[in-house]
């Protein structure tokens, strides 16, 4: 049987941006990810919490107006504090500024796939960090 | 019937019979494809109804149209010495927008703002921000164009410019411009919580009553087609809900304040380009057709003026890849070049790389240099409606009037713009159109050079121009609007600013018009959001539309 995935949607703070989630979303879907999009204006707190809570083992986030770094440090943070950062790993979308990727990865944070990338590179993307999250675990 | 045959990119067909928004045309037009169109009934001479090819009989020779560029940065001083050196480059209309914090109806100390600070914009939290990005502009009979698109937003665009000029003992009644206050839009687009639907169509009703009586050449509704155009709705939907707004913001405004709409200022339009060359010219045309029809039979429209509408065009971002961004400058000159040619007041163009930032001020010095290229040095505006008794552009314009008109009666039969809000059905038309735009774009369906088609590297232009863009300041500048704010309260008059404020929860409470309290309370330095939180107090809801922070204790007794 196929590794059960599930992935967060965060969208943290108060960019609008959100037509990439509703197609990404059925992409997910489609391809049996199970998805839970809390919706915009969330804080990282409440996406920690959703994850655990759905029991997610990806968070995706997703901005669009240059503010990646900040957003994924307080859920990196969040997720240290929580004693889930081996279990959950981070992947960000949309717009990420080319000088914040080197700090991103080094918090364990990948992807940076933005606007006109087929899903499928996505989902391919999404498998690999949990395979490898696995791979670490056993 | 026509052979059908498989035309192929990579043989130099054009491989499609459809316009952008899936209008299916023939190969060429002839006499026969405009026989039902009458001269004086439908085209008439520009001046004359229905407008179709302009409102004004001499259009841009005698008035050219206004460039009015958003220039918005992170810090208040870098957005004000740009606006000077665009203003002495040619800009004739100022375009600002504030951060998504205070355009949320957030201070930025707000737990949630953090996140959003600075970016889209200068923190405008409170008028002095508005007071330092203007700073040394003439702020009488000069455009100026409130960019924000949320309904706190659009208020505060409004708001803190009269305020502003009042402190300055100026005259109000010679504040010129417009505010994109287009709520039924917001709640499409953008859904932020701080004015519920009931709160947000009540405030845009006492906006346009305020502005009607006290700043008469202001626009203060005016419906934004970009955002809905860029959630990948069609240009028939984009055109129908525009004008099914504005009709449904009139019509709360003549029932529900009893105003005239003969003494409305002129109705405004914002729209979105986009790259079909031919569909932005005739929807234009059509548009100003669509509304003259309107404006009569729904908001009973007898003056000349009351039947015309302004025209905004702004260059949709989508349209802007982030491959071989140099491309963006070519795709920009020839959207404003069709949006000229279809006869609009204002043009406002978007970044070359807005993909990587914002548009940098050489990025502005060009795109004004390529308005005053195409006015002078191509002279496409020598003649009106240069286009005007084309067979393609008259059917073209015919086709798009009927689509639209088709929409806005099941618009009407649904019971009007706020009806279709509340009952989901506008939601489930935008997803359905953005979900077909992006198939269309995916499997290659509509051609896009350098993302699905004629691919390849960056090279050192397009380099340029990605290196050019304006980028994010870094979190500790951003952070400082929080220090700002917390110094702002420690040092302005608390008593008179409560004063204020318990008048503005006492108007609200007994429903009437807010303006006056709110522009009294800005000039005293009230912050967006302790001015966005009374409202909400006095309607019932709780102070932080987010509920993540409590009432401030200078305030405690309101609730």
């Amino acid at each position: 049987m196929a590794r059960r995935i599930k992935v967060v949607i965060g969208k943290i703070g108060l960019d609008a941006h959100d037509r990439g989630i509703l197609l990404l979303q059925d992409a997910f879907k489609e391809a049996g990810i199970e998805v839970a999009y809390p919706g915009k204006f969330q804080t990282a707190e409440r996406i920690v919490r959703i994850a655990a809570e759905e029991e997610a083992n990806v968070i995706a986030l997703s901005d669009h107006t240059g503010a990646m770094l900040t957003i994924a440090t307080d859920v990196v943070e969040e997720l240290k504090k929580k004693g889930m950062a081996n279990s959950i790993c981070v992947v960000a979308g949309g717009i990420v500024p080319e000088e914040d990727k080197p700090l991103l990865e080094e918090m364990g944070v990948t992807g940076f796939y933005g606007q006109g990338t087929p899903a499928s590179v996505i989902i391919d993307h999404i498998r690999r960090r949990v395979a490898a999250m696995d791979a670490v675990a056993s | 019937m026509v052979e059908q045959v498989d035309y192929n990119r990579d043989l130099g067909h054009l491989p499609t019979d459809e316009t952008e928004s899936g209008i299916r045309v023939k190969v060429v037009y002839t006499p026969s494809d405009i026989a039902g169109v009458d001269y004086i009934r439908d085209i008439a001479n520009p001046g004359n109804e229905p407008f179709t090819r302009g409102i004004y009989p001499e259009m841009y020779r005698a008035r050219r149209w206004l460039d009015a560029f958003v220039i918005c940065y992170t810090n208040t001083k870098e957005t004000n010495e740009t606006f000077k050196r665009c203003v002495a480059s040619g800009l004739t209309g100022l375009r600002y927008v504030t951060d998504t914090p205070s355009a949320s109806g957030l201070d930025p100390d707000h737990p949630l703002a953090k996140y959003s600070l600075g970016t889209g914009g200068v923190s405008g939290y409170a008028l002095n921000s508005y007071e330092q990005m203007f700073d040394g502009l003439p702020l009488e009979n000069v455009d100026y164009e409130g960019g924000n698109v949320s309904p706190a937003g659009t208020t505060f665009n409004y708001i803190f410019l009269v305020a502003m000029m009042e402190r300055k003992g100026l005259d109000i009644s010679k504040l010129r411009g417009s505010i994109l206050n287009d709520p039924i839009h917001s709640f499409m687009v953008l859904n932020t919580r701080e004015f519920p639907v009931e709160l947000a169509r009540k405030i845009n009703a006492d906006i346009i009553e305020f502005s009607i009586i006290n700043t008469p050449k202001f626009h203060p509704e005016v419906p934004s087609g970009y955002d809905l155009r860029e959630t990948g709705v069609t240009m028939i939907q984009e055109l129908a809900f525009c004008v099914a707004n504005a009709t449904q913001y009139c019509q709360d405004v003549i029932e529900g304040r009893g105003l005239k709409f003969d003494d409305f200022p002129r109705q405004a339009i914002s729209t979105g380009g986009t790259m079909d060359f031919f569909e932005n010219i005739c929807k234009f045309r059509a548009l100003r057709r669509v509304w003259t029809r309107v404006a009569q039979e729904k908001l009973g429209a007898t003056a000349e003026r009351a039947k015309t509408c302004l025209i905004a065009m702004e260059v949709c971002a989508s349209i802007c890849p982030s491959q071989k961004p140099v491309n963006n400058i070519v795709r920009q000159a020839l959207v404003m070049l069709s949006a000229i040619l279809g006869g609009v007041q204002s043009v406002n163009p978007t970044g070359f790389a807005e993909y990587y930032g914002l548009p940098s001020e050489e990025n502005r010095i060009v795109e004004l240099d390529t308005s005053h290229i195409i006015t002078h040095e191509a002279r496409v505006p020598l003649v009106v409606d240069p286009l005007g008794g084309s067979y393609y552009v008259e059917w073209l314009t015919s086709e798009i009037e009927r689509q639209v008109n088709q929409l806005l009666k099941e618009i009407d039969k649904r019971g009007g713009m706020w009806k279709c809000l509340e009952s989901g059905w506008l939601q489930e038309e935008m997803d359905r159109a953005a979900i077909e735009k992006e198939r269309n774009r995916t499997t290659g369906k509509d051609t896009v050079v350098g993302v699905n088609a004629y691919q390849g590297p960056d090279g050192p232009l397009s380099k340029a121009v990605i290196e050019d863009a304006y980028r994010l300041r870094s979190t500790e500048e951003r952070f400082k609007a929080i220090e700002e704010v917390k110094r702002l309260r420690a040092t302005r008059n608390t008593k008179r600013v409560k004063a204020c404020l318990t008048e503005l929860y006492k108007v609200a409470k007994e429903r009437k018009n807010v303006i006056r309290p709110l522009i009294e309370a800005s000039k005293l330095y009230a912050t967006v959001g302790e001015m966005v939180g009374t409202l909400r107090l006095a309607h019932g809801y709780s102070y932080d539309p987010y509920e993540a922070i409590q009432v401030p204790e200078f305030l405690k007794e309101l609730s």
